[in-house]
């Protein structure tokens, strides 16, 4: 593999130059090859459509440290009962099946002036385009008091795996009683409609196991969030007193929390609860940092019409690590914003038509069993940034069998969009 | 398929209760009428790449599914549930936000590619 990689390197060293304005010369030397870091809905999607669409025109690598990818999207089901947690979980055979190399290391650098990925153990990866992927990194110290450590107490469950069993598991063994708190992130941040789905979790799994006594108090630092509205109506319907939201009006600044005493301080009350869930801010993940394709904010800024890097042009970031303008950090907007990327790529190596960038998304959100609420979005780029086009939003009041229908639908969507990920 | 395709949008009609029955009328329409000669010119190279918006949720989808399945349906048939989701006379907020921005062109495009496509 070292013998292979310096050749290949030395080839397009060689061609480098002429590379962008004649895509030729790298035809001419074998095929082109993408690196995509990032086994989730945006780097899944990226690899097994390039491959497939290119028909092996494409060398396509995907760089994915986990064998298996449990999905964060509908693990909210999973906290309430209604999914058990191995049907979140995926392989990448058929991403195999479909052309891609799978490559199961962590990435470790880009470096972008050789174009090239390292991975663990220091073996490097060369690229004509690179597509990043790599979602969220929490900011632990964005709320003071956490840490990583402090996670294995109060869990954040915003990054799937052992964070979502350790949720459920303190969560199924709270007496009557016993409080939960929830601390929202700031924006922005992955599914913003997830925080409140969970929390309807909770409240429906309290209310299943007929507790009267405990509470759920949310406390946000935002004056409002996604599908308010319905979620609202939706507790009082279901969960009459259960969940309690607080603005920052309401709590006056989130002060910090204490693991192993198990508190939150406001500004305006002190909270002891058997169960703490803190999601805190975010960022695009490591290694697009590293390799300075985040700005000031943290994530990374694209150009609207190809999702491709504003500070690298042979780097595509699809994604919650991206800067998709008015799109949610969603599987589904990754998924979207993969395909139109995968798109340019194959344009830009294989001289394969390019279309116009569209993008979409749809979010479900289950409040209580048979009653889910959807909001979603098409998009296109404009002046610069991708902006909505037209939108559609759940409404308050709508018939059950509506809401029944959105969940029976947010079901086959999971299959839809797991199979289109992995295969 | 276009039986099945028919049954799926009566059950729509029923949950949403949003224009049935202009929905079924146009449907009706469709069926007995005119052959859409843009759904036979579709540019399926266009519908590919349009597809690839549909087969997030579709490409997956089972005959029993909430989300039918969509490979190898009937061009012109495609291409009159597409417009009347445009039209909103069928109902789901989802589908008819999708169909909003699409094209007569990109309608036949995609009516063409899905005649012949299999799942990716």
């Amino acid at each position: 593999m070292t013998e292979l990689t310096r050749r290949n390197f030395g080839l397009l060293a060689g061609a480098s130059l002429s590379a962008l304005a004649m895509p030729s010369l790298v035809l001419a030397q074998g095929k082109p090859k993408v690196v995509i870091i990032g086994g989730g809905p945006g780097g899944g999607t990226a690899a097994r459509y390039i491959a497939k669409e290119s028909n092996g025109a494409i060398d396509v690598t995907l760089i994915e440290p986990q064998k298996t990818f449990t999905t964060c999207f509908f693990s909210n089901l999973y906290v309430g009962g209604f999914r058990d947690y191995k049907s979140l979980t995926h392989n990448y055979d058929k991403v195999k099946k479909s052309g891609v190399k799978v490559v199961h290391a962590a990435a470790t650098a880009i470096d972008r002036d050789k174009k090239q990925v390292v991975i663990a153990g220091g073996q490097r990866i060369p690229y004509d385009r690179l597509l990043v992927a790599p979602g969220i990194d929490l900011k632990f110290d964005s709320v003071p008091g956490y840490s990583e450590a402090a996670a294995e107490i109060m869990p954040h469950a915003w990054k799937p795996g052992a964070q979502t069993q350790l949720l459920v598991k303190k969560l199924n063994v709270l007496k009557d009683g016993d409080q939960i708190v929830m601390i929202a992130p700031p924006n922005p941040y992955r599914c913003p409609p997830g925080p409140y789905e969970r929390a309807s979790m909770f409240a429906h799994v309290l209310k299943k196991k007929g507790y009267k006594k405990s509470r759920i108090v949310i406390l946000d630092p935002k004056p409002a969030f996604s599908k308010q509205g319905v979620f609202a109506e939706g507790w009082e319907n279901h969960y009459p007193g259960m969940i309690e939201w607080q603005d920052p009006k309401m709590h006056g600044g989130i002060k910090g929390v204490d693991a192993k005493a198990g508190t939150v301080q406001t500004d305006l009350a002190d909270y002891k609860a058997a169960l703490v869930n803190v999601i805190p801010a975010q960022w695009a993940g490591k290694i697009a940092r590293d390799a300075n394709l985040t700005n000031a904010s943290g994530y990374c800024p694209i150009d609207a019409a190809s999702m491709k890097s504003t500070v690298d042009p042979n780097i595509f970031v699809v994604g919650d690590a991206s800067i998709a303008g008015e799109m949610p950090k969603s599987a589904f907007s990754a998924n979207s914003q993969a395909k139109v990327a995968a798109m340019i790529i194959r344009s830009e190596l294989t001289q394969s038509r390019a279309f116009p960038a569209r993008y979409s998304n749809t979010c479900w959100s289950l409040i209580a069993p048979d009653d889910d609420i959807k909001v979603g979005a098409s998009y296109e780029p404009k002046d610069g940034a991708i902006k909505a086009t037209s939108t559609f939003v759940s409404q308050k009041n709508e018939a059950a069998d509506l809401r029944k229908q959105n969940y029976k639908e947010s079901v086959d969507w999971y299959n839809g969009i797991t199979a289109d990920i992995f295969g | 398929m276009r039986r099945w395709a028919h049954a799926r949008l009566r059950t729509s009609f029923r949950i949403s209760r949003e224009g049935g029955a202009a929905a079924i009328l146009t449907m009706g329409m469709a069926m007995s009428g005119h052959a859409s000669q843009a759904a036979m010119a579709g540019d399926v190279e266009l519908g590919r790449y349009l597809s690839s918006e549909c087969t997030t949720c579709h490409g997956a989808a089972k005959s029993d599914s909430t989300i039918p399945p969509i490979h190898g349906l009937d061009q012109r048939h495609f291409v009159e549930v597409l417009k009347a989701y445009r039209a909103k006379t069928l109902p789901n907020a989802a589908m008819q936000n999708i169909a909003g921005r699409l094209h007569d062109d990109d309608i036949a495009a995609l009516a063409a590619y899905f005649a012949a496509a299999k799942p990716r």
